[in-house]
């Protein structure tokens, strides 16, 4: 019970600090001061303790958006172990609800986007809707690689048996967390996909979606994402500590720096794709996703024989 | 015995045309639960007791035949209870628009029809094969032709239903060229046989002329193409009963052959296979087409389709498993395949209702004039999400847990090293085809029930009657019943699929149930999550400032409700991708780059499958041509017929001459 209970702890603090890091290397980078470290919960913080604005065409759908898309995200960031430590919720075949846990939170947005009435949010719905359905067969991928190697198809028993993995793994494993990386960039809406900070709403996906949130409503769909971001950056970085034998010790950090540095990185140094090229930006992981599938499964035999 | 037989089914019809206009629905509603009750209790006791011989009786055809019970059939006939019932509830609202316009005797017709489906379709799958099969699969098609046909004034009904009665026959024949092989090598032309049949000769090619005359009432890609052109043809509550049940039968059909198969571990491999691929073939280009479509009912057409797909994927995956001996995997797989038969039976029926309230509102399925619905049916809209959230197989409803049973067996085919290549084709597929259903189906519940107007006639719409409502609600409970207690609704089908391949019954009770029960906990802890989350939000606003404003426009001041995306729009990045797979038709003109300052355009395209004019239409194509080649012919001035008629005596005389003729 103790251990889960320090994996849910840690969890929280990847969730919050991933945003952090981002903010504080992208300034870095920039050569500005930039802003606080804690900047982004004291915006949330803000964000709830106001009022909110409803748009007369919104049916209660949008109202309840939000909540389901905290709530199912919530739901998927339990099951996440942090390396070998024991998630608070698991169970045999864990890993395809949690891919389903993050589409119905994505379902949740994209129809409270359609329920505005507005050509952006349609617009950013639609893309969404699209690149959802193109990363979702590299995500399930990403975890059949990790199941092949491990032989069991839930999180806590995946990275609780990885400690002890072969290291004729370690380039496959490094690129299943590659590729876990970039399904992350995909989710979370950041550059070279989306960019968060654009101020064009023609040009945006995820952030176009939620214009119309206000007060508690947007305050969720932050906290949502924080902890989608966590959730998959800590796999990312679980697949990682299964190549250097990293306990929660080393995993943990390295899901808050290793991505969040990454992505911020990422940001600083290049632009966003033309919005005509994600399309093949994505299906280029997917088709990566399932190269490493196949090598994986080739070394696997060859170790076999 | 047959006589008796002929004259209940004649006093039940003749009772349907006796009754009034208006309450003929009563009538047929009271035979169908009738038959229904007895079906549910027929299958209760199979599942209690095991298989039941309901009666033998010699044909002249094929043999001793009977009608048997066992756990397949049982399912199937409580899907085909709760549908029929369902059906014919929701019909009473349905139908009341036209009582005033069509004569009794169509009404009655209709009813009749709606019955003879019913009880074919159980009949159907009471069948122990041979005469009395095809007899009902025959009746079958016939009852859901005349179905079809209820709007019979309006001319793409017409074409619509012709060429479903085509469609259909071409798949009888293979199925009566299958039994005749059948009967021909074994003398019987039981289902039973056909075990003995794939022992003694080569078993490929009746395999193939069955599973392609079965494959043509389930809608496997290439013979799909009727399924979208029925259904929008098709009264709501018949589109609903067809494509939540009568195409499952073909299922039906598929499940048998692969049941006959069970010993033959080479045979069933190969088999296993080509379902698997015909599978993912069938689902993924169900599911594109689906996306891209504009009409509220292709769309459920074309899903139905990619629903198949992915009942045969769970099917094959069954299979391999099972030929490559892993117990686990096909237990997975086929459990997963037969729940989903069975989800789909639920989520497509509603889903077809909530078309035919909008239909009976708007008169038309077009969703581009759509938009905003929820506000003007609420209910309607609450239960059409239902069943949207469930079809896109998302916790907690009861389309996951049937995907999540068939990943399962994917992922221990990796994780154990069982066909780890097919088990990742099936992964890959069956993600794929979740992805793009979330895309359909955001469009179609996005579109149609969200945002505001696209024309005058949403304004007019009101909620439907409670026939129709209530008729909603009993898809809908089953739907909630499976998501919330996954590991109780899995026990009757883990039962028959132990009847079906033979599995080991202490895989379901290992395995799946306290993996389910964990699910039920998860599902449970979620819908509490939100609802709390809901609550302490409205909570806290209670004694804020919430205010109305309108949406934001991104700093234009005239925004209209022309300007919301449309279904067209919605789609268009994956038409980018998949524009090889489809035939697009467009009227009008879209506004060109070039206009700064766009007039009015007219703009109409549909998206048509590029399999029908490769299959359906290239022998109208061969027609025209050949008609244009007569054509020169007929010149019009009578000196070149004279010629005509000159020519043709002198070729006449000629073959005379040459002793030809």
């Amino acid at each position: 019970m103790l251990v889960k209970l320090l994996n849910t702890l840690l969890m929280i603090v990847v969730a919050l600090s991933i945003t952090g890091v981002i903010n504080r290397t992208r300034a870095l980078l920039a050569g500005r001061k930039g802003i606080r470290f804690m900047q982004h919960i004291y915006n949330v913080r803000l964000q709830l303790r106001k009022g909110a604005v409803y748009s007369p065409t919104t049916s209660l759908l949008f109202r309840v958006a939000p909540c389901v898309y905290l709530g199912a995200a919530l739901m998927a960031f339990l099951f996440i172990p942090v390396a070998d430590l024991y998630p608070l919720l698991s169970f045999n075949g864990d890993i395809i609800l949690v891919a389903y846990l993050l589409a119905l939170s994505r379902v949740a947005l994209i129809l409270a986007a359609m329920d505005t009435g507005s050509s952006f949010e349609g617009m950013g719905a639609s893309r969404e809707a699209l690149y959802g359905a193109l990363v979702e067969p590299a995500l399930m991928m990403a975890m059949a690689t990790l199941a092949l190697f491990c032989g069991y198809s839930s999180f806590a028993q995946i990275f609780e048996t990885a400690q002890e993995l072969d290291m004729n793994l370690t380039v496959v494993l490094l690129l299943v967390s590659y590729v876990f990386v970039i399904i992350m960039f995909i989710e979370a809406g950041r550059v070279p996909v989306d960019d968060p900070r654009t101020h064009l709403e023609l040009t945006m996906i995820h952030e176009v979606m939620c214009l119309d949130y206000s007060g508690i409503d947007l305050a969720m769909i932050h906290i949502a994402g924080w902890l989608k971001n966590a959730t998959i950056a800590m796999i990312a970085a679980n697949a990682i500590s299964v190549v250097f034998c990293f306990h929660w010790q080393f995993a943990a950090p390295l899901a808050i720096f290793g991505t969040g540095i990454a992505i911020g990185i990422v940001e600083s140094l290049r632009a966003r794709n033309k919005l005509s090229r994600n399309t093949t930006y994505i299906l280029t992981i997917v088709a990566m996703s399932a190269l490493v599938l196949l090598t994986g499964f080739l070394l696997m035999q060859n170790i076999d024989i | 015995m047959y006589s008796y037989v002929l004259l209940a089914a004649t006093a039940l019809i003749v009772a349907i045309f006796l009754t009034p206009q208006r309450h003929k629905v009563w009538t047929a509603t009271g035979i169908i639960a009738t038959a229904a009750g007895g079906a549910l209790w027929l299958a209760v006791r199979t599942f209690l007791e095991g298989e039941i011989v309901i009666a033998r009786f010699t044909t002249s055809l094929f043999g001793e035949e009977s009608l048997v019970a066992d756990p397949l059939t049982s399912l199937f006939l409580a899907i085909i209870s709760v549908a029929g019932i369902a059906t014919v509830i929701y019909s009473r609202g349905y139908v009341e628009s036209y009582l005033k316009r069509y004569s009794p005797a169509h009404i009655s017709l209709h009813y009749t029809a709606l019955m003879l489906l019913v009880v074919s379709m159980m009949l159907v799958v009471l069948s122990s094969g041979g005469f009395s099969f095809l007899f009902s699969w025959e009746l079958m098609t016939i009852a859901s032709f005349i179905l079809i046909l209820f709007e019979a004034e309006r001319q793409d009904v017409r074409r619509a239903a012709l060429n479903y009665l085509v469609m259909m026959h071409i798949g009888f024949m293979f199925l009566v060229i299958g039994f005749v092989m059948l009967y021909n090598a074994t003398g019987s032309a039981n289902f039973d046989a056909i075990e003995l049949y794939f022992k003694q000769n080569a078993p490929l090619p009746l395999f193939v002329i069955l599973f392609i005359g079965f494959g043509m009432k389930a809608g496997l890609f290439p013979m799909h193409i009727w399924l979208p052109e029925a259904h929008p043809a098709a009264p709501s509550h018949v589109s609903a009963i067809m494509s939540g049940v009568m195409i499952k039968t073909g299922v039906y059909g598929i499940v048998r052959l692969m049941q006959a198969i069970d010993q033959n571990t080479e045979l069933l491999y190969t088999i296993g296979l080509i379902v698997l691929l015909s599978g993912i073939i069938t689902g993924l280009w169900g599911v594109i087409l689906a996306a891209v479509q504009n009409d509220i009912k292709r769309l459920l057409a074309y899903s139905s389709i990619e629903n198949v797909g992915v009942i045969l994927i769970g099917l094959g995956i069954a299979a391999v498993g099972h030929a490559a001996g892993s117990a686990l995997i096909g237990m997975c797989g086929m459990c997963g395949a037969l729940l989903h038969i069975v989800n789909h039976s639920l989520f497509k029926t509603m889903l077809f209702f909530s078309a035919g309230n909008i239909y009976s509102k708007m008169h038309t399925t077009a969703m581009s004039q759509m938009g905003g619905l929820a506000k003007q049916m609420p209910i309607t809209a609450i239960l059409a999400l239902f069943a949207t959230v469930a079809i896109c197989a998302l916790p907690p409803l009861n389309g996951f847990i049937s995907e999540l049973l068939m990943y399962i067996g994917m992922f221990n085919g990796v994780s154990d090293g069982h066909e780890v290549l097919y088990s990742v084709a099936a992964i890959i597929s069956l993600s794929l085809i979740g992805g793009v259903v979330v895309l359909a189906f955001t469009k179609l519940y996005g579109v149609v029930f969200l945002g505001s107007p696209r024309s005058t006639h949403v304004v007019e719409c009101s909620e439907v009657d409670n026939f129709r409502i209530g008729a909603m609600v009993i898809p809908a409970t089953f739907i909630l019943f499976i998501g919330l207690f996954p590991h109780i609704a899995v026990l009757p089908i883990s039962e028959v699929a132990v009847a079906v391949t033979g599995g080991e019954r202490a895989i379901a009770i290992d395995f799946f149930t306290p993996t389910l029960h964990t699910l039920s906990y998860v599902s449970w802890a979620l819908l509490v999550v939100i609802t709390l989350l809901y609550v302490a939000k409205v909570r806290a606003q209670r004694n804020r400032k919430i205010e109305e404003g309108a949406t934001w426009g991104c700093g234009f001041t005239a925004p209209n409700t022309r300007m919301q995306y449309t279904g067209e729009s919605f789609s268009e990045g994956l038409e980018n991708i998949a524009k090889s797979l489809t035939k697009n038709t467009v009227d009008g003109r879209s506004v060109d780059k070039s206009e700064i300052f766009p007039t009015k355009h007219n703009y109409d395209i549909r998206h048509k499958d590029k399999v029908d004019s490769l299959l359906g239409r290239w022998w109208v194509e061969l027609m025209h041509r050949l008609n244009e080649y007569v054509m020169r012919l007929r010149t019009g001035r009578v000196n070149s017929y004279i010629t005509f008629a000159l020519v043709f005596l002198v070729v006449v005389l000629l073959l005379t001459i040459f002793g030809v003729i």
